[in-house]
C-alpha cells in the first residue's frame, strides 16, 4: 500500500467569507479515498480483473463476428422475400415487434425491483459506502459495468438482426446502421430504466422518471439497506441456481400473495378441484397470468407464423418457441408447487401422475386458446395447411413435457460447475426448442416421414416426463 | 384413483437402524402400536426420534430391520401405505395463492370428502385449534406458533389409521398445547395409531399409552 495522508488530515477549514461561518466543513478527496480503498481490497489484482473484463468483451465481439454471420446468414435465408418483407412490414408485424419492446422493458423494471444493475460486494456497502464519499462515484463502476454491457449486448442485436434483414435482401447498409443505432439505443434505455427502477425498490425522496438521465443522482439515491438487500438477492438466486434449488429463487423473486383472498377455492372431485386450485392461484397472481399471456400471444404468434407461412424464415419458429415456452411456464405454477413437495408425507390423496395432469391442464389450456385465435388469424388471411395445425400440436405436447421435465429436474447430482449448471438448467427449454426448430423445419419442407419420425420422439419426451415424474416422486427413499 | 386397500393402524418396527456412509443416524430400534394407541418417542436431540418416524412413515429405508404398516412393508410408493398413514414430519410445503380453509378444502376433496360441506370441516377443525379467525390468510401472514397448528391442521385434515407426529408441541403456548392434545386423544379414541416424538412431559404422560425410549447412538 502506497504511504498516503490520510484524507482528514487534508481538512482545510473554510474561511471564505460569504460561508456561514458557524458550518465547518471538511474537503474530502473522493477520487484518492476511493482508489486508497480499491487498493486495500484488491490491489494489482484487482486491477488486473477488470481489465480481463474487457478482454473478455473483445472475445465475445471476434466471436460475434467470426459464428454470428454465417448463422445469422443462415436463419434468415428465405426463399420468397416479397412476400416476407409483405409480411414484415405488416402492421400486425409492427405491433409484435412493439410489444416485444415494450416486454423486455417490462421485465427489465420488474428485475430492478430485485437486482439491480448496481449491486457492488457486501463488503464494499459495509465498509466503503459508510463514508462520506460522493455515492455517484463510489458506485460509478458497477454501473458502467451494467451500462456497457446494455450498450453492448443492443448494439450486437440491432447489428444481428440488420445483417439478418441484409442477407434476406430486405435491406441495405443503411438498415444494417439504423437497426444497430436503434439497438444500441434500445440497450442505454433499458439499462437506465433498470437503474431507475432500482432506486424505485427503496421509498425516497427523488423517484422521477428524470433519473433516467440523471444517472449520478440516481446512483446517489441509492440506499445502502437497498444495495445490501439487491446483494443478498443477488446471493440467494446465485446460490440456489447452482445448487438447483430454484423454489427459494422462486420466493425471493416473487411477492407475497395478499390480495384476492375472499374468493375460495370450491370443493369437489379430486382432479377438478386441483384445476380449480390453479385457476384460483392465477386469479390471486394476476402479473404471473398476465406476463404468461404476454409471453405466449408473443411466441404464439411467431411460431403460427412459422408454421402457417412457407415465406417465413426457419429462425422464426426457434424464436417463437422459447417465449411460448416461457409462458406455459408463467401458467405452470401448480405443478412447480406439487415438484416442491415431492419428500415430504403425502397431504393430497389424488396420485402423482394425476396431480402432474391436473395442474398442467389450466396452462395447456390457456395455451389453446391463444394458439387457436392465431391459427383463427392464419385460416382468415387465407393461409392454413393441415401439416400446419399437426405440427402446432406436436409444439403443443412439447410445451407441456418441457415443462413437466422443468418442474421435475429435482436437483443436480453431478459436480456443480456453473457450465454444467447452466447446461442442465437449459436442458427442458433447449429439448423444446430444438425439437420443435426441427418440427418447422421439416413442415416447411413437407417432408412427412422425416415428420412422423419426429413425432415419436415428440412422445418419447412426454413419456420422459411422465417417467420424471414418478422418479422424482419416490427418489427420496433411496 | 382405482382400489386401494385399507390397512389397519397395526405399526411394527422391528429392529430398525438407520446408518448412512459411516455415521450412524439410528441404533437398531423396535416399536409396536395397535389401533387405538399413542406411542410417545422419547429422546435428547440427534438420538434419531425423526429417521425414525421417516423409516415408520415409509419416506426412508431402514439400513437394517423391517418396519410395516397394518402388515405391509413401509413404503410411501405403495397406495395402501400412503392412505393410511397422515405424517408431520417437518414442514410441508404450502400453496403460497391459497389461504387456510383453501388448503383444508383442497385437501378434504382429494380424499373424497363430501363436497357439500368441506367448507364447514375445515373451518370446524380450524376452530377446534383456535385459528378460525385466520382462515382467509395465507399461509406466509402466520406467527410461527399458529404456522404448526396449521400444520397440524393440515395432518388431521386427511383420514389416517396411522398418525405421525414430530414433535407437536413445539413453538406452542401452554394453552394450546392441551388443545393439541386434546384432538390427538380423540384421534386416538377414535381408533387411529398414534407414534409422536415429543419432549413435553405433561403432553407426554396425557397421551402415550406406551413410551419408546430411542437411545442415541454416540
Amino acid at each position: 500500500m502506497s504511504e498516503r495522508e490520510h484524507p482528514a488530515d487534508e481538512t482545510a477549514y473554510d474561511s471564505v467569507e460569504d460561508s456561514p461561518p458557524s458550518v465547518d466543513e471538511v474537503d474530502y478527496d473522493d477520487h484518492d479515498l476511493l482508489g486508497q480503498a480499491d487498493w486495500v481490497i484488491g490491489g494489482e489484482a484487482a486491477r488486473k480483473a477488470r481489465q480481463q473484463g474487457l478482454y473478455a468483451g473483445y472475445v465475445l465481439f471476434l466471436g460475434a463476428l467470426v459464428y454470428g454471420v454465417p448463422i445469422v446468414q443462415t436463419v434468415f435465408r428465405t426463399t420468397d422475400a416479397t412476400s416476407l418483407g409483405e409480411q414484415l412490414r405488416s402492421p400486425l408485424a409492427i405491433a409484435l415487434l412493439l410489444a416485444s419492446v415494450a416486454a423486455l422493458l417490462g421485465a427489465v423494471v420488474f428485475a430492478g425491483r430485485f437486482r439491480g444493475p448496481v449491486v457492488p460486494p457486501m463488503p464494499w456497502i459495509d465498509l466503503v459506502l459508510p463514508a462520506p464519499l460522493d455515492r455517484a462515484l463510489a458506485l460509478r463502476r458497477w454501473w458502467r459495468y451494467a451500462a456497457i454491457g446494455g450498450l453492448f449486448v443492443g448494439a450486437l442485436g440491432g447489428l444481428t438482426i440488420g445483417g439478418g434483414l441484409a442477407f434476406a435482401h430486405l435491406g441495405g447498409v443503411v438498415t444494417v446502421v439504423v437497426t444497430t443505432v436503434a439497438g444500441t439505443a434500445l440497450g442505454v434505455l433499458a439499462t437506465r430504466l433498470w437503474l431507475w427502477s432500482q432506486v424505485r425498490s427503496w421509498p425516497g425522496p427523488d423517484r422521477r422518471l428524470s433519473l433516467l438521465w440523471r444517472v449520478p443522482d440516481a446512483l446517489r439515491e441509492l440506499h445502502s439497506e437497498s444495495l445490501r438487500t439487491h446483494s443478498a438477492n443477488t446471493s440467494t438466486m446465485a446460490g440456489s441456481a447452482l445448487t438447483g434449488n430454484l423454489r427459494t429463487a422462486r420466493l425471493a423473486l416473487t411477492r407475497p400473495v395478499r390480495h384476492g383472498r375472499t374468493a375460495r377455492l370450491r370443493a369437489g372431485r379430486p382432479f377438478t378441484v386441483l384445476v380449480r386450485r390453479d385457476v384460483l392461484g392465477l386469479r390471486r397472481t394476476p402479473g404471473a397470468f398476465l406476463s404468461g399471456l404476454g409471453l405466449t400471444l408473443l411466441g404464439g404468434a411467431i411460431v403460427t407464423w412459422a408454421f402457417t407461412q412457407p415465406a417465413a424464415p426457419s429462425i422464426a419458429a426457434t424464436i417463437g418457441l422459447l417465449p411460448l415456452y416461457l409462458g406455459f411456464g408463467a401458467w405452470a405454477e401448480g405443478l412447480r408447487l406439487q415438484a416442491d413437495n415431492v419428500g415430504t408425507p403425502s397431504l393430497l390423496g389424488a396420485g402423482e401422475v394425476t396431480e402432474a395432469v391436473a395442474h398442467v391442464t389450466v396452462p395447456t389450456v390457456l395455451t389453446v386458446v391463444v394458439l387457436g385465435g392465431w391459427v383463427a388469424v392464419a385460416a382468415a388471411l387465407g393461409s392454413l395447411p393441415v401439416s400446419a395445425l399437426l405440427s402446432l400440436w406436436l409444439v403443443l405436447v412439447l410445451l407441456v413435457s418441457g415443462n413437466v421435465l422443468a418442474a421435475f429436474r429435482g436437483s443436480p447430482t453431478f459436480v456443480l460447475r456453473p457450465q454444467t449448471v447452466a447446461l442442465w438448467y437449459a436442458v427442458p427449454a433447449l429439448t423444446v426448442v430444438v425439437l420443435g426448430s426441427l418440427v418447422a423445419v421439416l413442415t416447411k419442407n413437407g417432408s412427412y416421414t422425416g415428420l412422423s419420425v419426429l413425432s415419436w420422439l415428440v412422445y418419447a419426451v412426454l413419456a420422459w416426463a411422465v417417467s420424471r415424474v414418478r422418479r422424482l416422486t419416490y427418489l427420496h427413499r433411496d | 384413483m382405482g382400489a386401494v386397500a385399507v390397512l389397519a393402524g397395526e405399526v411394527r418396527a422391528q429392529g430398525v437402524g438407520k446408518t448412512i456412509d459411516e455415521t450412524t443416524l439410528l441404533l437398531p430400534t423396535d416399536v409396536s402400536a395397535g389401533p387405538g394407541e399413542c406411542v410417545v418417542l422419547r429422546g435428547p436431540n440427534g438420538s434419531g426420534k425423526t429417521t425414525l418416524l421417516r423409516i415408520i412413515g415409509g419416506l426412508l429405508t431402514p439400513s437394517t430391520g423391517t418396519a410395516t404398516i397394518g402388515g405391509r412393508e413401509a413404503d410411501e410408493r405403495d397406495r395402501a401405505v400412503r392412505a393410511a398413514v397422515a405424517a408431520l414430519l417437518g414442514a410441508p410445503t404450502t400453496y403460497r395463492d391459497l389461504t387456510l380453509i383453501d388448503h383444508l378444502v383442497l385437501i378434504d376433496s382429494t380424499w373424497g370428502g363430501a363436497p357439500a360441506s368441506s367448507d364447514e370441516r375445515g373451518l370446524a377443525l380450524l376452530d377446534r385449534l383456535g385459528i378460525a379467525h385466520l382462515d382467509d390468510r395465507f399461509p406466509h401472514e402466520l406467527s410461527s406458533g399458529q404456522e404448526q397448528l396449521f400444520r397440524l391442521a393440515l395432518t388431521f385434515s386427511r383420514p389416517a389409521s396411522v398418525v405421525l407426529l414430530d414433535e407437536p408441541e413445539q413453538r406452542l403456548d401452554t394453552g394450546k398445547r392441551q388443545v393439541v392434545a386434546k384432538l390427538i386423544g380423540e384421534r386416538t379414541a377414535a381408533g387411529a395409531t398414534v407414534v409422536m416424538a415429543c419432549h413435553d412431559p405433561e403432553l407426554t404422560a396425557s397421551l402415550a399409552t406406551r413410551v419408546v425410549d430411542v437411545v442415541p447412538a454416540r
